[in-house]
């Protein structure tokens, strides 16, 4: 295990560092982040990183592979673009967290802002509090699952994907409808629950898109091929 | 992008004041990345005093004693005398002994050559310049002034020039002590600015954010709450903003409708911190007080 002191060295250098430990197989913990930016970005191999404090705006953003343990909150577009790999937030996130992501899985322990799940491609953010306004706006694959409330305009212009609300939420965005929800889905949903460490089992509301705006394909360039 | 921040010392009015100059730039420092262009403050509650507290630039003027003296003439024929008077690289702060409408007096002040209003108060003070939080307390010993609560910005120009009086804060001309920093672009600022320039209001830049500023003092000269202003606005003001506003003894925020601009906030019994991001909160606080994310259409305000 090695320690890196955040205080002690610009982004740019504890990046540079990171990516070396990920590469030579080293389990790191970072110190003292104090809520600063851009803290573990770019990393593409697996490995085990542990941030003990808060980190600031896109943090843990544009992986594949490692697995990012943040003791703390997090600023906005925590895992943005994430490949593979999973994050874990203790306590809540800002703005936009997990946008773009398309693989793997993001954990929130707290709450998340506005605009969680923005343009998800893919793999699960699982957000243990309340999500803000615009949860899921554009999500085009993959899914969110909130246990507790969510603000207005929940799955406002979704393409696929789905949107899972444990609690309650202020409205439906344009074109995202209520779907009812299979016993074998809710239990499906309820496992990813149990593994993350949450007891609850609440009677989730599913919500997908209604289609009325969709003009698109959803395959990917490789799913093309195969059809 | 711009950085906004703000602090109270919830108990400071009683207890004694807090180093709120200090904090403040603490906070603006750590928020640098988001604006280098210009930096201020507004530091409320040092001197809860009958004397007024005028802070004024000599607008690019190299004889701030000539300006000084122009000041306290035209001070002098409102009826207004002026206690202590400092002048520093085109900077005047003055105490003025004054019973009358501050409006009167602002309007005789805007009326002298080489005058820019930064602030009038009675408990609070604007302290504002080009550069960052660390080049302004150097020149301004800004983390010397002691408070009860106050606010800040940093600046990264997008919508009227570069220079001293488009920074932020920006004061409610002419209402005392009321000032705003505001992160975000208004969309509605030529027609709203048209409105209250016919009804007698007097804007002295062409930043979108200072019509804030007018719009607030508007509403509470008109009996509005600070609390009412601000939920006011959220439906008055078009655009993208998050602001905070200080008054002589009250601070508050206000965040739009699409929650398009940061802010997060920390509070205890004794203090409530608010900044574009946490990084500033932790410049001063440890890890442990937590903090959370304002949303969208959300007011607060607090007073000491």
């Amino acid at each position: 295990m090695v320690s890196l002191d955040a205080a002690e060295m610009t982004t740019r250098e504890l990046n540079t560092r990171l990516k070396e430990l990920a590469e030579a197989g080293s389990e790191v913990t970072v110190i003292n982040p104090r809520a600063q930016h851009n803290i573990a970005v770019g990393i593409l191999t697996s490995c085990k990183i542990t941030i003990e404090g808060s980190v600031g705006y896109y943090s843990a953003s544009l992986l594949d592979g490692p697995e990012v343990t943040i003791n703390g909150n997090a600023g906005w577009a925590l895992g943005e673009n994430l490949m593979s790999g999973r994050i874990s937030l203790s306590r809540s996130a800002g703005a936009s967290v997990a946008a773009s992501m398309r693989g793997g899985e993001v954990y929130i322990g707290g709450s998340a802002g506005a605009r969680a799940g923005i343009s998800m491609k893919g793999g699960t953010l699982l957000i243990r509090g309340d999500a803000g306004f615009l949860a899921g706006f554009m999500i085009q694959k993959g899914r969110i699952i909130v246990c507790g409330d969510v603000g207005d305009a929940v799955g406002d212009s979704m393409y696929e994907g789905t949107i899972y609300v444990g609690g309650s939420y202020g409205s439906l965005g344009n074109d995202a409808k209520v779907e009812e929800i299979t016993e074998d889905e809710l239990i499906s949903v309820w496992g990813h629950l149990e593994e993350n460490g949450i007891s609850e089992k609440p009677r989730f509301t599913k919500i997908v898109s209604a289609k009325r705006l969709y003009h698109y394909d959803s395959l990917e360039r490789l799913e093309k091929v195969v059809v | 992008m711009c950085g906004i921040s703000g602090i109270m010392h919830k108990k400071s009015k009683a207890n004694g004041l807090a180093p709120i100059g200090r904090d403040l730039v603490k906070m603006l420092d750590s928020l640098a990345h988001r604006g280098t262009d210009s930096t201020g403050f507004t530091v409320a509650g040092e001197a809860f005093a009958e004397d007024l507290i005028l802070r004024i630039w000599t607008d690019g003027e190299d004889n701030e004693e000539g300006v000084l003296a122009r000041v306290s003439e035209a001070i002098g024929r409102r009826g207004g005398v002026v206690g202590t008077s400092q002048a520093w690289g085109g900077f005047l702060r003055l105490t003025v002994n004054y019973e009358g409408e501050v409006a009167a007096l602002a309007e005789a002040l805007l009326d002298t050559d080489g005058v820019a209003i930064h602030s009038i108060g009675r408990s609070s003070e604007t302290v504002k310049d080009v550069g960052t939080a660390t080049e302004m307390d150097r020149t301004h010993s800004v983390s010397g002034i002691m408070g009860t609560h106050g606010i800040g910005h940093v600046r990264m120009a997008t919508e009227s020039i570069v220079d001293i009086g488009h920074a932020h804060p920006f004061w409610a001309y002419p209402f005392p002590d009321v000032t705003v920093v505001h992160n975000g672009q208004l969309t509605n600022y030529h027609s709203m600015k048209r409105k209250y320039e016919d009804s007698g209001h007097h804007f002295q830049t062409h930043n979108d954010s200072e019509l804030i500023a007018v719009y607030l003092a508007d509403k509470l000269a008109g009996g509005d709450t600070l609390d009412s202003a601000l939920h006011a606005s959220l439906s008055d003001l078009d655009g993208t903003f998050t602001y905070l506003v200080s008054t002589q003894n009250g601070m508050g925020y206000a965040k739009d409708r699409w929650s398009a601009k940061p802010l997060v906030l920390m509070e205890t019994d004794d203090v409530v911190a608010l900044a574009s991001e946490e990084v500033a909160l932790r410049s001063v606080f440890s890890d442990e007080i937590d903090r959370v994310e304002p949303q969208e259409n959300e007011v607060k305000t607090w007073s000491v």
